[in-house]
């Protein structure tokens, strides 16, 4: 039997080719679906497999100028409860006056928080204590959850709250150094990666930190504590015992620009501190750098320091008081309506004569002046590391209502604006060898590996020359020391400064009211410190001198012994 | 004569009853085969459950971290309280301690003492704490080539 050869043919071809470009299409598909797609789909892999978490850096601390803690960061736990575990009455009972016994409160007010919702884990108490929260732990209450946080403790209680300021829910700075230096303090949070397992679970080993947080530096303050207590309590019966809404005392060292007391009131307290309250808003700003006044009989150690340095006056200059002045026709006063006839200049910042001051504004001109004026800082920020800073404002000859009258004012602290911070700062410059320093808060910082960064001292301008400095400094000496009892002479030691009495500025004119101030520095020869006293709508209309002046003496009389500078008087019996 | 073609049992029936017990003849290949299968199939996991193991130990070391770190703060804290102001004049009270009316200065050539420190010389001297023994089945795993 023979067998016919097989005819070739192109059928086989065909099937063949069906094959090969089916392959070729998987082929293309599998190209496209691991190499051209293959970013998209591996993160689709890794969001199904893989979860972040934020690692919180630990907040740094704010410290004293001698390293006491004022600020401090604790580990704390906020309560959660799981509406659903609580549904049971009996068990709800039971769970939540055991929680209750634990956190403190009542237990029926947490079951009722609790109540308002279907389902969920209820926040019922936020930043309890480290050891509490561990206990809770260990107890096991059904239902209930704890998740770390932290917190701030202030060992000093209430104090220099103004000036640090505190964090809010989210740990974040809302007020004071906590805010303004947030991002210092609050270091970098790090990133931590984890596989987990079909039902979202971490997988052991199978977590990593991405990126380690980076803790906050340690902010250390300029502000002394004991000097803080002291400016605290000193402004607290001042504005007591003279029936005064508010105030500002500020202790700074006139050398360097570095405040060692700020207190203002009304100011908030950490202890009573509620932010649902409207009214506690009003307490969150720092009145010593936000808020505006007029500064009065203050600024004519200003206008004294400006003509002596033009050259236009000497401290023996003298001209005739006749008790007004009159300016482009509108005659102005002295305060007291005195007329205290031929006068030096250093008997015009005694007296506090404002016809004394207009003389000198006067022979300076407007605009030398006002050169003096930006020199001094006026009307511009000092650049304090305190939030909300006003730059203060004052009318220049530029301006279209200028007036001639606006100058003389000027010359004695009207119709023009300042915060206590700035005069305080400007008068320091006065007495320092003429340099305006940016006045500041923060010491240094330590940073998370140890290393110290102080902050330096700056200067922003020379505003008047040291000699003119000098002799003003014995001028204002004057004031304090006149050679009869005044009350803002310091039974210790030797002091020199000027206070001032203003009326509070309304539309067309001034009210009733008026601000109670004295700003002075001691020793006299080699100053240590500058306090400057302020005392808003005393009801007792006590001028600066009797009302501001005895707090200023006590302050550094108190502050200078602190400081170990030996006294430079023996006391006279009392004040 | 006829000749058996395999030696004659020593010891009658005792030979005999041997023989019907003989096991047959050990393939040492194939042992060797299922002992490398068993092996290579346990060490999954083993390696998984040590894995499993150790990722409970380092969770457990860093819960310890941050209570160890919660405590530290806490007694941070406590320091700085038991240093505050109000601290150091209720103790000078409790001792009698009255605020001067008037201040004698004294000078002298000789600096001041040293600012306070925390007396950390008067803390109690850290003790090491000893390696806890590991359990025996768990010093077998150290014999196989697992990852530290």
């Amino acid at each position: 039997m023979a067998f016919e050869p097989a005819q070739r043919t192109g059928r086989v071809w065909l099937p063949a080719a069906g094959f090969g470009l089916f392959g070729l299409l998987v082929l293309a598909r599998l190209v496209q679906l691991q190499v051209l797609d293959h970013p998209e789909f591996a993160a689709k892999a890794a969001s199904e497999m893989v979860a972040a978490d934020t690692l919180y850096a630990r907040r740094g601390a704010i410290l004293d100028r001698n390293g006491h803690p004022l600020a401090l960061t604790v580990d704390t736990w906020d309560v959660y409860v799981s509406a659903r575990a609580w549904r049971n009455e009996s068990a709800a009972v039971r769970a939540s006056e055991a929680l209750a016994k634990a956190i403190g409160g009542d237990a029926f007010t947490i079951r009722q928080r609790v109540r308002e919702h279907e389902s969920g884990d209820i926040l019922v108490a936020r930043d309890i204590p480290f050891e509490v929260g561990r206990e809770l732990e260990r107890q096991g209450i059904p239902g209930v959850t704890l998740l770390p946080n932290i917190g701030r403790a202030h060992p000093e209680g209430d104090l220099g709250a103004s000036v640090i300021g505190f964090i809010g829910a989210d740990n974040s700075g809302l007020a004071g150094i906590e805010a303004a230096l947030d991002s210092l303090l609050g270091g970098t949070p790090g990133r931590a990666i984890f596989e987990r397992d079909s039902a979202g679970r971490p997988i052991p080993l199978g977590r990593y930190v991405a990126r380690q947080p980076v803790p906050g530096a340690d902010v250390v303050l300029t502000i002394d504590r004991r000097l803080q207590e002291l400016a605290e309590r000193e402004l607290r019966n001042a504005i007591e015992e003279h029936r005064a809404t508010g105030g500002a005392l500020i202790i700074m060292d006139p050398n360097t620009g570095e405040i060692l007391a700020l207190a203002s009131e009304p100011s908030f307290r950490y202890s009573t501190l509620d932010l649902s309250r409207e009214d506690q808003l009003e307490l969150l700003r720092n009145r010593a750098v936000t808020d505006l006044y007029e500064p009065g009989s203050v600024m004519k150690v200003i206008t004294a320091a400006a003509a002596l340095d033009a050259g236009v006056v000497t401290p023996n200059t003298s001209y005739v008081d006749t008790g007004v002045a009159w300016v482009a026709g509108v005659p102005i006063r002295n305060w007291d309506y005195n007329v205290y006839g031929t006068q030096t200049m250093t008997g015009v910042l005694q007296h506090s004569i404002n016809t004394g001051a207009i003389f000198m504004a006067e022979r300076l001109g407007a605009e030398r002046f006002h050169q003096y004026l930006d020199a001094f800082g006026f009307g511009r920020r000092t650049g304090v590391e305190l939030q909300g800073e006003t730059p203060g404002i004052f009318r220049r000859p530029s301006d279209p209502d200028w007036s001639p009258v606006d100058l003389a004012t000027q010359s004695f602290g009207q119709a023009i604006s300042v915060t206590p911070l700035q005069m305080a700062v400007a008068f320091a410059a006065a007495i320092n060898g003429g340099r305006l320093l940016e006045p500041h808060v923060v010491r240094g910082y330590v940073l998370p590996d140890g290393t110290w960064r102080p902050v330096e001292p700056k200067v922003i301008d020379q505003a008047i020359s040291p000699q003119t400095s000098a002799t003003l400094r014995q001028m204002l000496g004057a004031v304090v020391d006149p050679g009869w009892y005044h009350p803002a002479n310091p039974r210790y030691y030797t002091a020199g400064g000027k206070s001032g009495t203003a009326n509070v500025p309304v539309v067309n004119g001034y009210n009733d009211r008026q601000i109670a101030s004295f700003v002075g520095f001691a020793p006299l020869q080699n100053p240590r410190i500058l306090v400057m006293v302020k005392l808003d709508d005393n009801a007792d209309l006590q001028t600066g001198t009797q009302a501001a002046g005895p707090v200023f003496a006590r302050v550094v009389d108190e502050a200078l012994r602190y400081l170990g500078v030996p006294p430079e008087k023996e006391p006279e019996g009392g004040r | 004569m006829a000749s058996l073609g395999r030696p004659i049992a020593q010891g009658g029936t005792a030979g005999a009853r041997r023989q019907g017990l003989r096991l047959p003849a050990v393939n040492w290949w194939l042992v060797a085969a299922i002992a490398v299968f068993a092996i290579g199939a346990a060490l999954p996991v083993l390696q998984s459950s040590a894995t499993t193991s150790r990722g409970f130990d380092i969770r457990a070391v860093e819960q310890r971290q941050a209570e160890l770190r919660g405590e530290i703060a806490t007694l941070e804290a406590q320091i700085a309280a038991q240093s505050s102001l109000e601290r150091v004049r209720q103790r000078a009270e409790a001792m009698g301690l009255r605020p001067s009316s008037e201040p004698i200065v004294v000078s002298v050539d000789v600096p001041g003492p040293e600012p306070a420190r925390i007396p950390a010389e008067y803390l109690p001297e850290a003790v090491p704490t000893p390696e806890r023994p590991d359990s025996w089945w768990r010093s077998l795993l150290k014999w196989l080539p697992l990852p530290e």
